[in-house]
């Protein structure tokens, strides 16, 4: 059996630059990257049930129609219950919020109180005052103010722009269950016969790729979202499953958005239970159990075991993947470098196979007016 | 998207049905197949894959001939040519092993081939598929197996 060529430092270099490129111009078209992402995993997770109708006699387009129909009442029905949840408490949210903040200020400042008491070094330091003083100065109205109009208007605007986008999704999941099998026969046409079999290697790894990646992230999202809520309903904090489901869904941005949803819980749990720090410091150990738990259980079981990147890599990518694209390069990283990778592996194996490269020559010489299908 | 109308089916069902691997589907195990198969044209003297070469997959002529070169010592002298309904390379349905021979066409060529973890997948999915399909593949082994058994019979002991 012939050896084949295996990839180099060269080709782990490329493959980097490209991710990095890649990302730089998802970043600028975000508009159109996160409905084509949305539709992606609606679609690796529903096309299990599509083939599952194909297998009992439904035709394919059939097939296609019916599934598609079941996600619209599922997504119509999270919207309206979203709306509804809107609509009932937008009225009462800015007090909540206030006395979210409130509560988390005070466990701060309890907080520093007890590590003053137990600790002489901190009472040395005065930990309480400067603690107190860092809470002034963040809760101090030009700070607010300043915060609101540098970071969170832009940011709200950005996100709601983005939403016309999002009526994308249906449309792209739609074409993706009915004609994806013609739309990967038709780019096959087009590849030369002498890499036909290893374009048809790349589709199949690239769609093993990304079919392991989203079914892994809903598994893990699902996982993690089940051990919150549990966690969180034994600790006895109100919409325990809403907030576990909300931080599961926020943990898709690494390590960012999972101290976004350990915060929000966290001044859930002072704000519900102001004379009970405990609660707030158990949220605080689950949020970081859960974590040791992806970490270490669910990833490797759910995506990190079928995207094969090295642990330092992925810390790498995700570092590089911030600088360049900010938050989309943290999400984006990670998938997108496991299919770079493998698009760099392939080429790299045609380019360094002269029998290949010598057969293609060769092969166009025969009849270059018919060469295609 | 829609490259294919219904009258292109129905052709492409009874084209499908002509090829003995596939002779014992129904149109609608034909056209739930058809999404796997890829059909290729080869000019005359381009080669189709080299001793070898890892196989992928399946080539089953649609028409046309090709020529089959083997390098084993005791096969040299064997001249293979096949033709409408025959495989190729059968074997890399079940494990991605290297190609065992040298084939490359004769005259142009067109051949529908089938991707090993494509057609995996379906018998996993659709075992009634798999199991005509590869009861027609069991078939064509023995025979070849027969015919090879034949001609070393008649190879002059060494």
């Amino acid at each position: 059996m012939r050896t084949l060529p295996q990839p180099g430092a060269g080709t782990l270099l490329v493959v980097i630059l490209s991710t990095c490129l890649l990302l730089f111009i998802f970043q600028k078209m975000i508009w159109l990257v996160l409905p084509v992402l949305l539709a992606l995993m609606f679609y690796y997770c529903f096309r299990p049930v599509k083939e599952a109708l194909v297998v009992y006699g439904v035709r394919h387009s059939a097939a296609a129609k019916l599934v598609w129909l079941l996600l619209q009442l599922i997504l119509a029905a999270g919207v309206l219950a979203v709306a509804l949840l809107v609509q009932a408490n937008a009225a009462t949210w800015p007090n909540h919020l206030a006395r979210y903040l409130a509560g988390g200020q005070d466990l701060l400042r309890k907080s520093a109180e007890s590590l003053e008491r137990v600790i002489p070094l901190f009472k040395k330091i005065h930990f309480g005052t400067q603690v107190d003083h860092l809470i002034q100065q963040f809760t101090g109205q030009q700070f607010t103010g300043q915060f609101v109009e540098k970071n969170l208007l832009p940011m709200t605007l950005q996100s709601l722009e983005l939403l016309p986008s999002l009526l994308l999704v249906p449309y792209i999941t739609f074409f993706m269950l009915q004609d994806s099998a013609r739309l990967k026969k038709y780019i096959i046409r087009s590849v030369p016969n002498a890499f036909f079999e290893k374009a048809l290697l790349l589709f199949s790894r690239l769609d093993d790729s990304l079919q392991n990646y989203f079914q892994g992230l809903l598994a893990l999202t699902l996982l993690d979202a089940g051990c919150l809520s549990l966690g969180l309903a034994v600790l006895g904090i109100a919409n325990a499953i809403g907030l576990g489901l909300v931080s599961a869904v926020l943990a898709w941005i690494p390590y960012f958005g999972s101290v976004v949803g350990c915060v929000m819980v966290v001044l859930v749990a002072a704000a519900d239970f102001p004379d009970q720090a405990w609660k707030a410091y158990a949220c605080l150990i689950l949020f970081l159990g859960v974590r040791l738990l992806d970490d270490f259980v669910f990833l490797p079981m759910t995506i990190g075991r079928k995207l094969h990147v090295h642990p330092l890599l992925s810390v790498f990518m995700l570092f590089l993947g911030a600088t360049v694209a900010g938050a989309t390069g943290l999400v984006l990283a990670l998938p997108l470098f496991g299919l770079v990778a493998v698009v760099g592996e392939t080429i790299s194996q045609i380019v360094n196979d002269r029998r290949l490269r010598a057969r293609f020559k060769a092969s166009r010489q025969l009849a270059p007016s018919v060469r295609r299908v | 998207m829609r490259f294919f109308g219904k009258d292109a089916d129905s052709q492409k069902v009874g084209m499908l049905k002509s090829i003995p691997i596939f002779s014992q589907l129904s149109s609608k195990e034909i056209l739930e197949l058809d999404e796997l198969l890829h059909e290729r044209v080869y000019e005359k003297d381009e080669i189709v894959f080299e001793e070898g070469d890892i196989g992928h997959g399946i080539y089953i002529v649609v028409s046309g001939k090709l020529k089959v070169n083997l390098s084993h010592e005791s096969l040299k002298t064997l001249i293979l040519e096949i033709g409408p309904g025959d495989l190729l390379g059968e074997l890399t349905l079940f494990e991605e092993a290297p190609r065992t021979a040298t084939v490359a066409a004769i005259e142009r060529t067109v051949m529908v081939a089938l991707f090993q973890a494509e057609f995996s997948s379906l018998l996993s999915k659709n075992k009634s598929i798999g199991v005509k399909v590869l009861s027609e593949i069991a078939r064509i082994l023995i025979r070849r197996a027969r015919q090879l058994a034949l001609h070393e019979q008649h190879l002059p002991s060494l």
